[in-house]
């Protein structure tokens, strides 16, 4: 369910932070990530059950309720336990990233360490 | 009309100075420095509300996370990440500016979602911020516009908000203290190097409460404790209970001198027993506790002065073994270090022991210790004896209270600088008198309330046995007190007698 170091963090906020009133730039400001890739990791938390939006039309704020108890949230449960530390996020955003295109630079062996490690913990 | 609705805080004294509680419905506005504890009140207010009064309740952060504040919150004992599970408590973390706007429209998402969960209490931390921290008109109305989107939910709102201005002797007032309901001021206050809380009721519309700056504490595993204001009146009873017994004597346990107070202390009195260090004041409360023991009465010694176990020694340096009779329930004896006295927190402590151990004999080690710790000059002092005398006499407690007069040799007045005698029942004198090329030790009983008094220097004697009080007549040699004039003038003078008629027994000089 987590693909991407957005999808991480914004996951770590909202474990933090479980009821929150935001509206979608405050959030993003304090996610740390475009607007746009939080729009997406949100959605996709929406769509599995494991986050509820509750919003009025008229209003800029919206309300998210993380739910953890949900059935899809075992894993990212523990996964977010690994990475509540500041190595076992790194690992984590590593493991991540060396899923991506863009991580072409990065050493086999190193892509091989942070898969293993990303599979151990999730 | 019907009846208020009061709404109970659940902190601990809180509502013993809002006279119950607060009526449901108030905006309580808390104001205090940065650490002064407006965030622990808060999340107590609605912790106990969730937990203790079936009252669901919502807490909206701005700054702190909601995890750092369920972490602090364990330390006090409270699960709220339970109360969350359970749909009781939700911690939402939000923005001020989406706050100001939520609360502006009627159809708040906030609010609609405490609605669901059928919250009766609210607590938003850092409100200065929210409404500016400036008496403008706008910061004025942005308060307002808060208070009314609360009220429209018949929320019960607690609003914790920065007045580092107000620290101290919290003089001034913030422009929001005019709309809230209620006004509670939290403050920090120094004194000899020592920092202390203090609370007070500025204004709460709709009841009546104890005005003054009580103290408080913030204490591991149970949150804050209040402590009204040693000089707040207490219950009518309390007073009431002035007129002491004039019929129940209890005896002194002291060989001898229940024939010098007309057979032992009334209940409900208060006597002091004054005199230097080392005169054996401690000795005779010794006594004092040890008969009640043998009777069956509980006792309760309190000490500024020796550690429990220097006092168990001391007893059993007279004979008496305690640790039985601690065992059994029957004597407690409480040891606070002198330093730092925080004087409601210390009355409320021996208001607690005596509702809850009901001795019938007190002893206090000692009243002078009181005196420098508290000091002697202000009211402070003579405030706290005034309430300890009356809740002694509510309880029909025969109170003694020894007191260290500085004088070694005669006493020029009874208690010194402690202007208290008024207060007091009886006093008892110990004085050391110098006779020859020793200290002897004489007893005066100098006041006796409502009793006759006989006025005689009586010799006291300590052994291994403890105190008894010497016949007027002594066998032997020793010249008794009687034979003497001035004994606690520091300069006795043997009297003359005439000489014997010849042939006749000898007298003792």
């Amino acid at each position: 369910m987590v693909r991407t170091p957005c999808d991480l963090d914004l996951l770590l906020f909202l474990r933090r932070h479980p009821q929150t009133l935001l509206t979608s730039e405050q959030l993003a400001a304090f996610v740390g990530y475009p607007m746009k890739e939080v729009a997406e990791s949100l959605d996709l938390f929406i769509a599995s059950g494991l986050l509820e939006r509750i919003q009025n039309p008229m209003h800029a704020a919206r309300m998210y309720l993380l739910n953890m108890d949900h059935p899809q949230g075992g894993g990212p449960r523990r996964l977010l336990d690994v990475a509540s530390s500041r190595m076992g996020r790194q690992s984590a955003i590593r493991a991540l990233r060396s899923e991506r295109p863009s991580n072409e630079a990065k050493s086999p062996r190193d892509k091989t360490q942070d898969k293993l490690h990303l599979v151990r913990i999730a | 009309m019907p009846a208020l609705d009061i709404v109970r805080s659940g902190i601990g004294g809180l509502d013993d100075i809002l006279n119950g509680g607060i009526p449901r419905g108030n905006v309580i506005l808390v104001e205090g420095s940065i650490g002064v504890g407006k965030t622990t009140l808060g999340v107590e207010f609605v912790y106990r509300g969730a937990a203790e009064f079936d009252e669901p309740g919502v807490i909206v952060l701005f700054e702190v996370s909601p995890d750092k504040i369920i972490r602090d919150a364990k330390g006090f004992g409270w699960d709220l990440e339970q109360l969350q599970k359970q749909g009781r408590l939700k911690i939402v973390f939000t923005t001020r500016e989406v706050l100001r706007q939520e609360l502006q429209q009627a159809d708040s998402v906030l609010l609609e979602e405490a609605a669901k969960m059928g919250a009766r209490r609210i607590f938003i931390d850092g409100v200065s911020r929210l409404v500016g921290n400036d008496a403008t008109v706008e910061s004025r109305s942005a308060f307002h516009v808060l208070t009314e989107g609360l009220q429209r939910e018949d929320l019960t709102a607690v609003l914790a908000v920065e007045a580092s201005k107000l620290n101290g002797n919290g003089n001034g007032s913030l422009p929001e203290e005019s709309i809230a309901d209620t006004v509670i001021r939290l403050a920090m206050y120094d004194e000899n190097r020592a920092v202390s809380r203090s609370i007070e009721i500025v204004k709460s519309r709709g009841h009546d409460y104890q005005m003054g700056r009580h103290s408080f504490r913030i204490m591991d595993g149970k949150g804050l404790q209040v402590y009204r204001r040693v000089q707040a009146p207490r219950k009518p009873s309390r007073d009431r209970a002035a007129a002491f017994d004039p019929t129940t004597r209890l005896t002194t346990g002291i060989p001898g001198l229940d024939e010098l107070v007309n057979g032992g202390y009334f209940v409900g009195s208060t006597t002091v027993v004054a005199g230097i260090s080392g005169v054996g004041k401690s000795v005779m409360g010794l006594q004092l506790l040890n008969e009640g023991v043998r009777k069956g009465e509980r006792g309760l010694m309190l000490s500024l002065d020796e550690q429990v176990d220097q006092i168990l020694r001391n007893a059993r340096s007279i004979g008496i073994d305690f640790r039985p009779a601690i065992e059994k329930g029957l004597l407690r004896i409480e040891y606070e270090p002198p330093q730092e006295i925080e004087v409601d927190a210390h009355f409320h402590h021996i208001e607690e022991l005596v509702e809850t151990f009901k001795p019938k004999r007190v002893l206090f080690d000692s009243l002078s210790t009181y005196g420098s710790s508290l000091g002697t000059k202000g009211r402070l002092f003579r405030d706290f004896f005034h309430a300890l005398v009356s809740l002694m006499k509510e309880h029909q407690i025969v109170a003694v209270y020894n007191h260290e007069n500085p004088e070694m040799l005669g006493m020029a007045t009874m208690m010194g600088s402690f202007a208290m005698s008024s207060l007091v029942d009886n006093i008892i004198l110990l004085n050391w008198v110098e006779l020859g090329d020793s200290f002897r030790l004489g007893m005066n009983v100098a006041k006796m309330r409502a009793n006759p008094v006989i006025r005689i220097t009586r010799e006291c004697e300590i052994t291994s046995k403890g105190m008894h009080i010497l016949p007027r007549e002594l066998p032997g040699t020793t010249a008794p007190f009687s034979r003497y004039n001035a004994l606690v003038s520091r300069a006795p003078e043997r009297r003359l007698l005439p000489e014997p008629p010849p042939g006749g027994k000898g007298r003792r000089r």
